[in-house]
Parts: structure tokens; sequence; C-alpha cells
């Protein structure tokens, strides 16, 4: 770190010199880490490049296993997705005080996210060169062409939900001076903080917290729709919809809870972080394993109990047949372990939240897998042959590559962007404090 | 961010969109890349002509564009496949426009088996045998050279008897598939021509193991009569199928009878106790036509059980119940549906004959529809002729020719009902160098990867020093040739396709040429008509034709001259022709040879479709007149013999040689579709679906029941040997429940996707039937083992 | 307005599998590799399934030769994101190769599952590109392709009729699996031309239609094989 920079630091308050620090000063861990995900990233566009040059083929799809990974990935990444914007939407709108320090960290999850889960069908694309066609041709009764136009929205609404409670962090950072002037005169806009701009940004971001959560609730809905729209075995279900937009504000509970202890741990940001925060979250992910549990007992019951042919040789394939592995991790993953940790308060911790986190990524990662494999090649017609899918090398790449270009950006952004928003810290001590005391007094009966 | 940053990701970004434009460039091609620049609507024609893949000889009707061959359909003329086509006759252009098909006539340039051609032009290729076999003549020894052919009905194998006639040769070594009904229909009719079925007329088909549906005769004609697309009613006759195997025709003929391996003859009789139980066989046909039903006294005077006290003493219900596994209420109600169902005929297949004891199941299956009448009726087993072309004139022998041909053909069997299996024969006693050959031809025949012993016939390879093959392809016998003078491919070439003997009326049809013959490839027929001139003398004068186009034609003039049939014509014209023959008429319709040979050409071919049910030569020729149930010449040798059997006693194939304990299952290899001998399987397209399997493609594959497959612990697709004590090949376990417990059934003809035959041939135990010489295909046990 | 259709007799079909090939001569359909096959790559519009019951002796077998449908009411098409999938006026299902943008959708959306996916481009040797059918143009790698009732011929014999001043009759169009089937065992026509053979065979008492219940209405009837 340059000494003027440091000077300039040391004139800070504590909260600015804490969460300002990262962008100043870089450990050799951080490139290391850096290096090694670029490395990754490029060999996965290397494997790109080669699928694009021979064909679809070079993946392990075929008939009728014509979707993989790269669908599967795309349902995940758009569900980790729902991890910032929705639950830092949802926690503003109901005013949850205990949110200032994290909805930075998980709206810059989903901005990511949503990028990285976009591209996979276009990977997964036989004609990347006609993907202008949508636009061009749009056959509006295509749940694809609703998925591109809700995907396209929820991607605007989140970079502004992003970049708008960013801008009083962004002059912050112009007005000290210790990062390039240019670009942040340019990405703070002009914002001077004046109490009128300060209303008007309460405002703005009141508006787009109420916009932004049907515009994700529908984002997943559509995704779900995408399968329940053909009339496969076990894909043909209404409860598809409502199915996967709680999936993936689960998998984007268990995303956030994986960053902040990262985070926490890396740039010491244990008092931002603080245990009432996993406990909070710990709590939600409770809430959620059981709601897990409750969709997808309803489903499989639902195609069960019902005995049709086709939807029993997809069934039975998942509780007992080939893809038991993978539906007994997944239940082990997205169930018994979070129940279990969450349900103590003494697991509630960093350490605790974060395995609870893995364990749920992975089983939200495989609830996909089985939700888009076992159907796929178990065809409704009986007498067809029952296919077989092994991803691919080129597949695993781009998958690995995908991982590790998201975690990638996400480490560059904390070098641009305070990752723990300043204002919101500053106004929660400064207003809010108060603000609550009086709002809780309001609760209260008044003859006391 | 700093300039130059920000130049290098530019730079960057500039660099993987360029590459990434490349590499869509490389894979995005479409059909601009095939099309031609100035590509314009082509100039289309339909030709009739002959497919030449099997001995079916099916009509076809081309399609070419800009004299490009693009599609193969049937001919609707043609009285036998009526438009219809099997897969195989499709696939032809593949074949055609294979890119391994030899483009130069080649000399090989180094050791056998090196790899080393020389190409060479077609003059020089022809010179270089011609001095060959023009020295074996100067050596006084033209016993020396022998051809090795495979199904050649009609003037090429005319044209090469010939040839080897005038040159001095009694070689003319088949190299055919043979079912051994040739000597069924010998000894009980006196009539050595195999059967011709009419099951257009039929109302039941009774096949014993026949391969109606697959690798029969003509696919086509079972298929026709089976769809009976002239019947305006519900349909042709009921079809049943006798059968081990699970097999296409077995899977969709209307009823399956599946029996133990090696007991169809034993349900025949069986059958035939009932029918004479219950006097339901036709009593009056017996009565005129057969001899032996009754007991009687034989040539030296010993009393004799006949046929009926021999069936009704040895074939209850209950014992031949217990023997083929067939419950006695389904013989008795196959009995009554054949004698419900008049005229039924009764179909013995390959499964029955090729057996160490087939010759004597062949006629006790036979015995059924002499039983019932159906011989020589319409719906029955009749006596077809061959269409009367004009021959090809006696060769014109010299001294040196005459002392040659009175020698004894190699590998002449000595079964005393010989039918076949005299390649082999010949392979063995030239590797053993008991006969000395120089010099082989080999037409259409590839015994390194057909045979039932490959090892022996590369011993016999390397003892004749000068091989000649006529093969477009380089298969595995033309690798050890010394001389490749590719032939045409079908489609370029004039051939006859006379139907194969089991279609009951003469039908000639002709193939011609579709598209543009290949430069580097030369008509075999014309290469002989060339290696004839090119030798002189008596083999100039036996063979004095221009070229084979004009044999071809030359052969027609006894067709023009007889007065009697039709060129190829519609329903209309065919039923038309067939009353006025009935009737005894008959009119000419061309003014001239001339017309008449360019109508034959244009509709595919000639045929006649009237049979003459009246004439008793076509019942029976033997010395009583009658059709002999228990024929004097078997009853001598097996009286002599004492080993081989007893005429409808010993007819069950019963498992022969060494059996080595681990053996369990009996190894059934079957014929996927009709393979003439020694032909490659060539056509990618077939490869994806060569079986009854939707799944199984490509792979040589192995059927066993699921109940085997579970004790051995192999799963469907698993790869694994079959190892016999003779060798063991490599294929793909297809777990099937339509197989017989303690079975496997092996299909032939395959290859694997890396061109390695996959022949459960090879692993046969060696055993033949001592009375035709035929090999046994279903007295081997095998086992099998991961791979 | 003609509406295309076909009737498949299962008890004529011996499963020959010469539909298969001729489909695939007609229609330009490249073989692919042993081990792309092993994959589940191949491409058969037409594909002979079978379908087996019971073990030995008493197994019965019936062969299915599946080509598209043609339904009326076809799934893939609605899923579609680019229109390049459709059904014309007479009921043929299309698909346009050069807007294909290859995702897959419609080949997930047929319960039939007669979309078949160019894994990579098609290859022919030189030599082969001879036998090329020039009135089918060949896939490129990345798209989607089916079944079109070999449509090409349709406008042929529209075209030929027209040139000899008549109407169409039923034998001017075929799609080549019709035509070759060697037992007759393929009917194709108008399914509303009561002078067409399918008109009636389609009311056939042993007639049906596969998955009829997903009331996709496909235009493939098949007559149930009698016991």
């Amino acid at each position: 770190m340059r000494q003027s920079v440091k000077e300039k630091l040391a004139r800070m308050s504590t909260d600015e010199q804490i969460l300002l620090r990262p962008l100043v000063e870089t450990s050799r861990g951080f490139y290391v880490v850096t290096a090694l995900l670029a490395a990754i990233t490029l060999w996965g566009m290397i494997a790109y490049y080669l699928q694009v040059t021979y064909g679809l083929g070079r993946t392990g799809l075929n008939r009728p296993e014509y979707w993989g990974i790269y669908i599967i990935c795309f349902v995940f990444f758009i569900g980790i997705s729902h991890a910032g914007t929705l639950i830092s939407a949802i926690l503003r709108v109901s005013k949850a005080e205990w949110r200032r320090s994290i909805t930075r960290s998980a709206e810059l999850i989903t901005v990511l996210v949503i990028g990285f889960g976009a591209i996979q069908p276009i990977i997964d694309l036989g004609r990347p060169d006609r993907v202008l066609n949508v636009l061009l041709h749009a056959q509006l009764r295509s749940p694809l062409l609703w998925d591109v136009t809700s995907i396209g929205l929820y991607f605007i609404s989140c970079t502004i939900y992003l970049y708008i409670p960013m801008l009083p962090d962004l002059a912050i950072i112009r007005d000290s001076g210790i990062k390039s002037p240019r670009l942040y005169r340019f990405l703070a806009a002009g914002y001077r903080d004046t109490p009128a701009q300060r209303a008007r940004l309460e405002r703005v971001i009141g508006v787009l917290s109420i916009i932004v959560i049907p515009i994700a609730v529908s984002v997943h809905t559509v995704i779900g729709w995408i399968f329940a729209m053909t009339l496969r075995p076990m894909w043909h279900s209404t409860i598809f919809g409502p199915y996967f937009v709680m999936g993936a504000i689960y998998s984007g509970i268990a995303a956030i809870l994986v960053a902040m202890v990262v985070l926490r741990r890396a740039f010491g940001l244990q008092q931002y972080f603080k245990d009432i925060h996993f406990d909070y979250l710990g709590r939600l992910l409770l809430l959620f394993s059981l709601l897990w549990f409750y969709f997808t007992f309803a489903e499989y019951l639902t195609a069960f109990y019902g005995g049709e042919p086709g939807e029993m040789r997809a069934f039975w394939s998942k509780l007992t047949g080939p893809f038991a592995i993978p539906f007994w991790t997944m239940v082990l993953g997205c169930f018994i372990i979070p129940l279990s940790l969450m349900s103590r308060r003494s697991m509630r911790t960093p350490r605790g939240t974060l395995i609870a986190g893995i364990a749920v990524m992975i089983g939200m990662w495989l609830e996909r897998f089985n939700i888009v494999v076992p159907t796929s090649v178990n065809p409704r017609w009986e007498i067809e042959s029952i296919g077989r899918y092994l991803p691919s090398w080129v597949e695993l790449s781009i998958m690995a590559a995908t991982f590790s270009g998201f975690i990638l950006l996400y480490m560059l952004a904390t070098k641009f962007i305070p990752i723990v928003s300043i204002w919101e810290i500053k106004e929660g001590r400064e207003h809010s404090v108060r603000e609550v005391a009086d709002r809780v007094a309001e609760y209260l009966p008044e003859n006391a | 961010m700093s300039p130059s940053r920000r130049d290098f990701l530019w730079t960057m970004g500039a660099a993987a969109a360029t590459v990434a434009l490349k590499g869509t460039q490389d894979v995005f091609w479409s059909s601009e890349e095939l099309a031609d620049p100035g590509w314009a609507p082509g100039i289309e024609d339909r030709r009739n002509s002959a497919c030449l893949i099997c001995p079916s000889r099916c009509g076809i009707r081309s399609r070419q564009v800009d004299g490009r061959l693009v599609r193969i359909d049937g001919n609707p003329l043609h009285p036998l496949s009526r438009g219809g086509l099997c897969p195989r006759g499709v696939a032809g252009v593949q074949m055609l426009y294979h890119p391994e098909r030899l483009d130069a006539p080649l000399v090989r340039n180094g050791p056998r088996g090196s790899g080393q051609w020389e190409r060479v032009t077609r003059e020089q290729a022809i010179a270089r045998i011609a001095e060959r076999l023009g020295g074996l003549r100067e050596a006084g020894r033209p016993e020396a050279l022998a051809l090795l052919a495979g199904y050649s009905a009609g003037t090429m194998q005319d044209l090469w008897r010939q040839f080897l006639a005038s040159f001095g040769s009694p070689n003319y070594v088949a190299d055919e598939y043979d079912d051994g009904t040739e000597a069924v229909m010998a000894l009980m009719h006196g009539i050595p021509r195999r059967p011709s079925y009419d099951l257009d007329r039929a109302r039941l088909v009774l096949s014993f193991g026949a391969p109606l549906f697959e690798s029969w005769w003509s696919p086509l004609q079972a298929f026709v009569a089976f769809a009976n697309p002239d019947d305006e009613g519900d349909g042709g006759p009921r079809y049943i199928q006798v059968d081990t195997r699970f097999s296409r025709t077995a899977a969709r003929t209307h009823e399956w009878v599946g029996v133990r391996p090696g007991t169809h003859a034993v349900l025949a009789l069986g059958i035939a106790y009932v029918l004479i139980r219950d006097e339901l066989f036709d009593a009056g046909f017996v009565a005129r036509h057969v001899a032996g039903f009754e007991d009687f006294v034989d040539e030296q005077g010993q009393p004799r059980e006949g046929y009926r006290s021999l069936v009704m003493r040895n074939y209850r219900t209950e014992e031949v119940s217990a023997i083929t596994g067939v419950p006695v209420a389904r013989i008795t109600a196959l009995a009554r549906a054949i004698a419900a169902n008049r005229p039924a005929v009764a179909v013995c297949g390959t499964d029955v004959t090729l057996a160490p004891n087939g010759l004597l199941a062949g006629l006790a299956v036979h015995s059924i529809n002499v039983l019932m009448g159906s011989v020589n009726r319409p719906g029955g087993v009749l006596f077809g002729e061959d269409a009367p072309i004009t021959a090809l004139g006696s060769p014109v022998l010299d001294e040196i020719a005459r002392q040659g041909v009175s020698r004894q053909p190699i590998g002449v069997s000595p079964s005393p009902f010989a039918s076949g299996g005299q390649a082999l024969r010949f392979a063995e006693i030239v590797a053993r160098s008991e006969a000395p050959v120089d010099t082989l031809l080999l037409y259409y025949a590839n015994p390194i990867a057909s045979s039932t012993h490959p090892s022996v016939w590369r011993e016999t390879l390397d003892k004749i020093p000068f091989l000649v093959s006529f093969s477009p392809f380089l298969d595995e016998t033309s690798e050890y040739a010394d001389v490749i003078l590719p032939d045409l491919l079908p489609y370029e070439r004039w051939q006859d396709a006379p139907a194969p003997v089991s279609y009951p009326y003469p039908v000639w049809g002709v193939a011609r040429p579709l598209v543009e013959p290949h430069e580097g490839a030369t008509h075999t027929g014309d290469a002989v008509l060339a290696l004839a001139r090119s030798l002189g003398g008596s083999l100039a004068e036996s063979l004095p034709y221009e070229s084979f186009e004009g044999l071809l034609e030359e052969r027609a003039k006894g067709l023009y001259a007889v007065r009697r049939g039709m060129t190829l014509g519609g329903h209309f014209e065919r039923t038309h022709h067939r009353q006025m023959e009935e009737r005894g008429w008959w009119l000419p319709e061309h003014t001239g040879f001339e017309a008449f040979w360019e109508e034959l050409v244009e509709r595919g071919g000639w045929t006649d479709l009237f049979y003459d049910h009246t004439d008793p030569h076509r019942l029976a020729r033997t010395d009583s007149g009658r059709i002999e149930l228990m024929p004097a010449a078997l009853l001598r040798v097996l009286d002599q013999a004492e080993s081989v059997g007893a005429l409808y006693l010993d007819i069950e194939s019963e498992a022969t040689g060494e059996r080595p304990e681990d053996h369990e299952l009996r190894l059934l290899p079957y014929r996927v579709s009709t393979l003439a001998s020694g032909t490659l399987a060539l056509e990618r397209w077939l490869a994806e679906q060569p079986g009854i399997f939707p799944d199984v493609l490509w792979h040589p594959w192995i059927e066993v029941a699921p109940e085997t497959a579970g004790t051995l612990g192999l799963g469907d697709g698993t790869d694994v040997w079959v190892v016999s004590p003779r060798g063991r090949y490599r294929a793909r376990l297809k777990v099937s429940p339509g197989t017989a417990p303690e079975t496997a059934c092996a299909p032939y003809g395959l290859r694997h996707p890396d061109g390695q035959i996959a022949n459960p041939l090879q692993l046969l135990d060696g055993s033949s039937d001592p009375l035709t010489g035929l090999p046994s295909w279903s007295s081997t046990f095998i086992r099998l083992e991961r791979a | 307005m003609a509406r295309w259709g076909m009737v498949i007799d299962l008890d004529r079909c011996t499963g020959c599998a010469a539909c298969e090939v001729a489909c695939k001569s007609e229609n330009n359909i490249a073989p692919v590799s042993a081990g792309e096959a092993d994959m589940g790559r191949a491409t058969s519009w037409m594909k002979v399934m079978a379908q087996v019951e019971g073990e030995f002796p008493d197994t019965t077998m019936h062969f299915y030769p599946r080509p598209c449908m043609h339904c009326d009411n076809p799934p893939c098409i609605r899923v579609c994101p680019v229109q390049a999938t459709y059904i014309n006026d007479e009921g043929v299902v299309g698909q346009i190769y050069s807007r294909c943008i290859g995702c897959r959708y419609c080949a997930n959306a047929c319960p039939y599952m007669v979309k078949y996916f160019n894994w990579y481009g098609p290859e022919w040797a030189q030599s082969e590109r001879n036998h090329l059918n020039p009135d089918v143009s060949v896939r490129p790698a990345g798209v989607i392709e089916k079944c079109t009732f070999c449509h090409h011929r349709l406008q042929k014999a529209r075209e030929d009729a027209r040139a000899e001043e008549r109407e169409l009759r039923e034998e001017d169009y075929q799609p080549a699996c019709a035509d070759i089937c060697p037992t007759g065992a393929i009917v194709f026509g108008d399914l509303d031309d009561p002078s067409h053979r399918v008109y009636s065979l389609k009311e056939d008492p042993r007639a049906l239609r596969i998955m009829e219940d997903l009331g996709t209405q496909p235009k493939v009837y098949y007559l149930r094989p009698r016991e």
C-alpha cells in the first residue's frame, strides 16, 4: 500500500477503514487464488472452443439425454441468484435491520451469477451463432422465450438494484481519493449525498425493492415451467413453478452463508458478519429445509400415488434405480444435514452454517440433476430403450470454469467496491437505532 | 485503469472472437459446401433392373440424377418382389459409392499379406493371368486351375463352367450356401432339384426352421405371400414357424412353436402321427402317388416297416411332447390346422438340414407334404424350371482339355447323397498337398471370412502359387491374391438375375448398367471372354462372344423363340398371361427379337407364370413313378452303415463330439440377412439396424435368455468372448427373452466396427452329416467369458 | 385441403427395416460411427421399434415402425423459441434447418422421441456424396431434424399433376417408407379423402394411436395386431 493511500485511509472512520482496506490492500494468497481460478476459467474456455469447433458431439449428451450439465448449471445458477436480490429486497421491505451488513455481498452474488447462469443455455445451443434468432423470430408461446424475457428483465433490474444503493459508497471512495478518481467520478455519477439526494435515493431503493421481488419470483417460476410445460414424466407438474422458486431461495441463502463465512475470514469482517447474522440466516435455512422437504414430498407422492407407468419408471430410477446415489445424497444435503445442524442453536455459528450451506449447495445442484437427467433417460414410450448419460470432460471443464469464473469475478469485485455497504452501516448507527426504538415504542400501549 | 491494460483486454477479446468465428466456420458447414458451384436441378432417369446382392434377385427400379445413382426402389413389374425390396437392396447405393472400392487392377508387389500392390492396367492384368494359364495348358496340367465361386446362378456360372471345361479343368468349386433340400427331393421324388414353394396360393405355411423373413432364398417371396397384395380379402396364408430360435420369422409369423434345439423333425413326425391317427391326411393322394407308406417287402425280399407303422409306433404325441417341449394339445392343434387349411405346405429350413442327421430330418419334414398331397399342386411344393434361355453349347475340347476334364474334381464329396461342403474339402485336400493346384480364381468367395475353417483356408492359400481375385473390394482372401482384377459393382454391369429355385416360376431378370462403369473395374464376364480370346484355340472357339452384354442378348433369343411367357408386366398383364396360358393360348407381342430384347431390358426381365400341375414328371421321376417315402437307395446305405441311423427314427440332432464340461450353451448360428457367401457387409446404413433389436447396432452380438445371463452374472451389453474348444471370438451380450434357455444364438456374417470378422461358424465342432457332407450348425456347445 | 397421414398395420410389419434404410437413402441421413451409435446418436427418422413380451417359448414380438407422428396438436412446435418447427396447412410438421438454434427443447417436448439432433456435421466420403438426393438438403451440425413425410415428393407430385392437368392421385405422393415396404404394411394418404385407403383404415376397429391420451392427435395410426 502506498504511503499516501495509507494516510488517506487513516483519516477516515473505523467503518470506512475496515471496509475500504480490501480495495487498496491485496494479500499474496489473493493473487494465488486468482491465478488458479483464471487458469481453470481459461481451461473451460478452451473446452468450449473445442465444442464450438467440432459440435455438441463433444459433450456426453445424446438421444434421449438431450439436456445435461449445462441445463443443470443453468437452473442451479439462476437459483443461486435469488440469494441476493430477493433476500435483500424482502429484508429491506420488511425493515429487518440486521440486513444492513449483508445486502451488498448478496446482491453482488445475484448479478454475477445471473450472468453465468444465463450463458449456460447459450453454451448448450447447437447453433450459438444463431442466438439472435430468439429475438428475430420470437415465438411467444415458447417457455424458453418467457425465460429469455424474464431473465433479461431480472438481470437489468438486479444490476440497477445493486448499483443504486452503491452510489453513496462510490461517492465515499471518490472523495477519499484512495482509488483512481476518474473511474469513481464516473461511477458515482455526481452523487454528493445531499439530504435531497439521499431522500431520493431511499425512495428509489424502496420502489426497486418492491419491483424486484415479483421479477425474481417470475424468473425461477418460468424456469420450472420450461420443464413443466413438456409432457414428460416427472416434469409435467403444476408444482414446478413454486417448487423451483423455493429451491432457488434455499440455495441462495446457502450461497450467501458460504460467501459470508469466506469474506469474514478473508477480510476480517467479524464485526460486520456477526454471530447474530449467522443465527438468523441459519434459522431461515432451517425453515427452507422444511419447506424443501414439504415440496419434494408433495411432488414425489403425487407422482407415486398416480402410478402412471411412464412416471413410475422415472420415479423408481431415482429412488432405487441407477440414480439412487444422487437422489439420496440430495436428500442428505438438502434435508437431513441442514435440518439436524440448523435446528440446534449451538450449530448456527459460522462453522455450522458453512457446513450446512455447502451441503445445501451440493444437494440443490443434485436436485437439478435429479430433475433433468432421470426424466430425460426414461422416455415415456416404454418400448423406447433407456438412455445413458456420462458427461464428457468438455462439459465438466465448462462447469468448473463457470464456478471458477464466478468466484474470480466476485473476488475481483471486492477490489473495486466495498463488500459491506458503508453508508447503510453508518445510517444504522446514526438513525436506525433511534428509529427502531421509536418504532418499538409506537407498538406499545401508551398508558405506561 | 491504465491504457495498456485496456489495450491488452481489447486485443485478447478480439483474438478470442476471431478464433471463435473461425471455429464456427469449420463446424457450421452445410449444404452449400456439398453443392457444386452453379448447381442446377439435375436430369432424372428411372430404369428397371435387378438386384444382385443376394440370391433372391429382386427387381429394382433406380433413380439417377445427372448420372448418379441416388436411389433404389423396387420394380413393381417383378412378379417375385412386386415393388418391395429388403433393406440390403435399398442400401445398394452405399455399396456402389463405397469409398473403399478398388479403383484399379492390382498386382502384388511384395510377400503375401504385406499389402504392397502395384496398380496396373486392365490389359496388363489380363495378360498376366493369361500368361499363367497358358503356361498351365502348355505344361499339360490344366486341372491345376481351380475356381472358387460364390452364388452366381445364371450366365456367369455357365460362362465359368464353359471356360473351365474348354480350358480343361474340372474344378468348379462352389462356395455356396446349401440347405440340403436337393438331396431330399432327389431321394423322395427322383428329382435332383431344390423344391419350389407355392407360398402365394398356400393357405398355411408351416416352416421348420426356415428363415423365411430374414435369410431364406428369397425373403421377398415370403413377404409378398405373407402380405398377399393381390388378394382383396384379409390376407395370405397363415404362417406357422417351428423354430428354436426366436428369429424375426418366429417373431412375426402368425404363430411360433418354440421347440427344443434339434427336435424340429420329431415334431414333424408327431404331427404326422396325429394326421394318420385321425385320418386327416390325403389318403387318396397317398394311395395313388406314394410308395413306402404301408409295410412292404424290400429288394432283398425282407419285410420292412412302412412309414405308417414307423410313425404310429414311435411318435405318439406324449413322447413327441416330451422330446420337443411342445404340449400335446398344441401338436394336435397343429395337425388339425394343417388339415383344415389346405393347401398347406411344410418348408424345410437349414436348422433342420444342417445337422448331423440333417438328411433324415429333412425327409421327415418333407413327408408331411407328401402325406397332405401338397406336391405339384397349387399351394404346395412344386418343381419349377429354369428360364429357357439359349444354352451356351457344348464346349469345344482339344486334347489337353479332354484329359483335364476327365480327371476327378478336387473335393467332390465321398458322401452318397452329396449336396454341399465341396469348398471345405477342396481346401483340406489342397492344404494337405494331395492335389497340386497352381492357380485359384476367386469369384465372389471370401472363405477366410465366411468359412467354418479359416485356418485351413490360410494354409490352402499358402499352398497355391497363383491366386487371382475378382473382388471389387480388398477382402480378407483377396489380401492373399497375386492379381486382383476388380469386378464392376452391381448397378454398373450387365448380368442376368434368375429368380431362386424357391420361386415356382421361371423369372429371368436382367441387371443393366445404371451408372457409368468405373474405369478401374472390369466386368468379370468380359474378363473371362478376353482371357478365352487371348488363350485362343478351343477356348476361343467355345466362347466366341464379343462382350458379356452380347452374350446375354444371345441367350435371350431362347426366350423369344420359346413362344410362351412374357416380359415383366403389372398385375393385370400377369393375370392375363397366366389365364391365357392355362387355356393353351399365347400370342406373340413383338415385331422381332430386337423389339423383344429392348422391352425385356426396359421392363427388367422375362417370366412365365404358368405351371403345369398335370405334368407327372413334376411329381416323381423315380423308377416306380411314385413318391418314395422309403427310398431304396437310402435304405441300402443305411443298412450297410449301422452307425448312420435309421430312416424316421434317428432324426433328433444330438450333440456330437467332445463337449467340455463347462460348455453349457448350445450355439445356434444364424444368418442375419441374406449374405451371399463371401461378400462384405459394407453399407453403414445396414449396421444401424442389423437384427430384430432396435438397440443393437454396429456390434456383433450373441443372444441368451435372461435366465442364462443371470446365472452367468453378465448384463445386457457386456462384451464377451464366445468360446468353444476350437476357438473364440468377441461379441456383445444381448439378453433376449425369446431365446431358449441353454442356447446362445449367434448372428453370422457380421463384422466389428473395425472390420474384424465375428464368425460363429469357426467355433463349430466340425461334425457333419455323413449322408450329405453338410456341416452341422447346431451341435456345438460354447461358454461365455467376460471380455 | 389434404390432411396427410399414415396407417401402419402391425400384423403385416415384419420388422425388416427396409423403410428405415429407404428413408435414410431418400433423406440423406448420414450414418454415424459405431462409437457415436453406442452413445445413442444414430439418426433414423423412421425407426423400427420392437415390443417383446413373455419368455421362451411364449414370446411375442411386435414391430412398431415409428416415423414422426405429425400430430395435429404437436407439442414440439409450441415450445420452439424461434418458430423453427411448424405445422403446415396440410398437417405436415416440418423443421426449418436454417433457423433452428439447436436448443433441443422440441426434442424434449416430443413424447414420441422423433426429433433428432445433429451432434456433429454429417460425414460423407467424397464418393458417397454421389448418392445424395438433390431434393433434400443436408443438415448442418447443431440443428434438429425430423421426418417430413417426404414432403419434397409432394411438391414434385403436385408439379407433375399440374403439368398433366389432372388431380393429384393417391399413388402420386407416397413417402419412401410406404413406397418400399415389401408387405404393404405402411399405407399413406389423405386422411380426409374418402378415396384414399387411409380414410377407411383409420376407422378400423384395430386402429390405435400411440399415447392418444396425451391429446397430441397424431396422424400416424397403427392397426393393432389380431391375437
